[in-house]
């Protein structure tokens, strides 16, 4: 046939055309999926292995639900109008989707702990377990019925057996089951489910052909492209405004420390580091009126990992390679400062400071766990009074000043390979530092009598820095320390401790 | 009953055969033969004789030249479109055979049919895996754009320019080849 007789075809005699010369065997692959389900219910399927199963690692925990989420969103609302058992599983799909997708991005945010540890979130999950436990119920009778109407014998084994491995799952997590064995069986039970679940999708083919999908308004990829799109504008608003604890920064006033000046130099006088007094609230130099002496520890601290710096020394057989990891740049400075001051019995104030010497380059959240003198030596010193304290930094030539986030005792239980699963209290101050300013710093201070003579005095400061904001879910710093999780790409931590023995001669430092 | 089973039996001229072709292969039949006939009797009718085509025709089913439900597909619809013209037209206009090529045509037609079929096959090759599928729904299914869309979960407008524009290609790659 010529060129020149396919170019003047009219429109409708080239369709003729098309329709009489492709009436040869059509390709299988065209075959196979020409059926207005297998789409479908191949994402059906797929969404629900997706939903079921759980990986603990690399987020797949959140990834994989979400991607089954939008698969069994897109898969029934196509089979939404076939009958009422899958037009059930589309709401429930629909209902299921508008409880993950907040909960994806309220995880960006450091509320989500809080959230999520109220009895509305916890309702709100079991709510969705059972949810899915309903779709997988409607869906094995929306089986049945499409398989009835199409005439095939009814059969949607692989479906039944989902739901009671589903139950069972729910079962051992309600029981809080950690055992091995089971585990075992069930994982093995699953993949025997997904095997019956592929076959079913095969042999439900039979049936599909009888299905009425519904008319399409709104495409798949315009629904998956504003998910995605949802998701991720939500979960980047997440990270900015909700990566910080909101602070109230106030400009410091010139004359706060008029009424405590005497104090203040004779505190100088006995060696108080001037820019660590500078910060303190007017209360807590007043705290330190007629003070005896003044114990000093100041240490600058490393929040960058640093360089490996690798040295060969030796020769022949005794040559030894050493590596080194060297820190240009130490960018916390740690001041420790005891002060004793008149009492009954003998009393001493101890404070902690920190100062920001460089930039880290991010603040997201901080914390300060604080290990007081009373914590380990309960037998020689004893809490006198509340910790206190506060964060400050400059901005040109004005100080601003705000108090802690939160600064007191918390219980919490850590688990760690050492020693277990511990419940523990301590002192935390939490905090967010502005990412304008310089001098970003801050201090806690506690008071303590003695209990008896001869205890060292072992005050400890453990500093949490947020490196990052590319974590998921988002973490405070406080979390990650009560965790007791080794530092990351998000956090690290700098311990310091002050510790010195008072003695009638005087003090002798020990760190 | 899996499909080799039923194509036994439908050998072996055994009736079960053909009760099992339509519980299993009655929807496929009825979903090829629907869009081709609107009006359900007709539908109800064809598929019976499709289903005797089938009967009368297994011996010429080859899995070399492609699978069952190809094969059973191309009965149907070709016999559908047969079945069409024939209760449309009321007249003895050439049928569409269900096997190809058509024994009713002349040696000369016969040539210039299959030239042209290994064109529109060149052609169709050069398409991307989904316009083919587009175009065989089209084209060889006779399936309405609103099927089409809701099937493949797409708009009724984004399948008729998704057609239009298919159609452009095909016609540029057609044209191109040089056929003489």
């Amino acid at each position: 046939m010529s060129d020149h007789q396919w170019e003047n075809m009219s429109d409708k005699d080239f369709e003729a055309m098309l329709e009489n010369t492709v009436s040869q065997l059509p390709p299988d692959d065209i075959v196979a999926e020409v059926t207005p389900w297998k789409k479908s219910i191949n994402r059906v399927l797929v969404g629900m292995a997706l939903n079921t199963i759980t990986f603990n690692f690399l987020c797949l925990n959140y990834i994989l639900p979400a991607i089954g989420t939008i698969l069994l969103l897109l898969g029934f609302r196509t089979l939404r109008r076939e009958n009422r058992w899958f037009g059930a599983c589309f709401v429930l799909a629909i209902i299921r989707a508008a409880h993950l997708f907040p909960s994806l991005i309220l995880n960006t945010t450091i509320i989500h702990s809080t959230v999520n540890a109220s009895d509305i979130s916890y309702a709100l999950t079991v709510a969705s377990f059972l949810l899915l436990f309903i779709e997988y119920i409607c869906l094995w009778r929306g089986f049945i019925a499409a398989q009835r109407k199409a005439g095939v014998p009814p059969h949607a084994g692989g479906v039944a057996a989902l739901l009671v491995w589903y139950a069972i799952m729910c079962l051992l997590a309600l029981i809080q089951y950690s055992g091995l064995i089971i585990a075992g069986i069930m994982i093995v039970g699953y993949i025997f489910i997904i095997r019956s679940l592929y076959k079913l999708s095969k042999e439900l083919d039979e049936a599909g052909y009888a299905i009425t999908t519904a008319p399409v308004k709104i495409t798949d990829r315009c629904i998956v492209i504003s998910l995605a799109a949802i998701l991720l504008i939500g979960c980047v608003c997440g990270y900015v405004f909700g990566g910080s604890y909101p602070m109230e920064w106030s400009a410091l006033g010139p004359d706060e420390h008029d009424e405590v000046e005497d104090i203040k130099a004779h505190l100088i006088d006995l060696g108080f580091p001037e820019y660590v007094l500078n910060d303190l609230s007017a209360e807590d130099i007043a705290a330190c009126d007629g003070a005896l002496q003044v114990v000093v520890d100041v240490t600058d601290e490393p929040v960058n990992d640093g360089r490996i710096e690798t040295t060969q020394g030796g020769v022949g057989d005794y040559r030894q390679i050493v590596q080194n990891t060297v820190y240009d740049v130490k960018e916390l400075r740690i001041t420790g400062v005891g002060v004793q001051v008149p009492g009954d019995r003998e009393r001493w104030i101890i404070f902690h400071h920190f100062l920001w010497t460089t930039d880290p380059g991010f603040y997201g959240t901080e914390s300060i766990q604080l290990w007081p003198v009373y914590r380990d030596i309960s037998e020689g010193w004893h809490s006198a009074g509340d910790v206190t304290g506060r964060v400050l930094y400059d901005d040109g030539e004005e100080t601003f000043v705000a108090d802690y986030y939160s600064l007191g005792a918390r219980n919490f239980t850590s688990d760690t390979i050492f020693w277990g699963e511990q419940s523990r209290t301590d002192v935390f101050a939490e905090f967010s530092m502005p990412h304008n300013g310089q001098n970003h710093r801050g201090y806690v201070a506690y008071p303590v009598d003695e209990v008896e003579d001869g205890y060292i005095i072992s005050s400890w400061f453990n500093y949490t820095h947020q490196r990052s904001w590319l974590q998921y879910p988002a973490m405070t710093a406080t979390e990650k320390r009560m965790a007791n999780s080794f530092d990351d790409r998000a956090f690290k931590t700098v311990q310091d401790a002050l510790q010195f023995y008072p003695t009638d001669e005087g003090v002798e430092m020990i760190s | 009953m899996n499909e080799l089973e039923i194509v036994e039996l439908l050998l072996q001229k055994d009736e079960k055969g053909m009760s099992e072709l339509l519980i299993h292969y009655g929807p496929l039949m009825r979903y090829i033969i629907a869009p081709i006939l609107p009006n359900a009797q007709d539908r109800e009718d064809c598929l019976s004789e499709c289903a005797m085509q089938v009967w009368k025709k297994i011996e010429k089913f080859d899995s070399r030249r492609g699978g069952w439900s190809a094969w059973l597909t191309a009965i149907t619809r070709n016999h559908a479109l047969n079945f069409r013209r024939n209760t449309t037209v009321h007249s003895s206009a050439e049928d569409i055979s269900s096997e190809l090529p058509s024994p009713e045509l002349s040696p000369e037609e016969q040539i210039i049919r299959q030239e042209r079929q290994d064109a529109v096959r060149r052609a169709l090759d050069r398409l991307s895996y989904k316009d083919r599928t587009l175009f065989y729904r089209k084209y060889y299914y006779m399936q309405p754009s609103a099927q089409i869309a809701s099937e493949m979960g797409m708009t009724e407008r984004a399948v008729e320019g998704k057609l239009y524009r298919i159609k452009i290609k095909l016609r540029k790659t057609l044209g191109g080849e040089g056929y003489e």
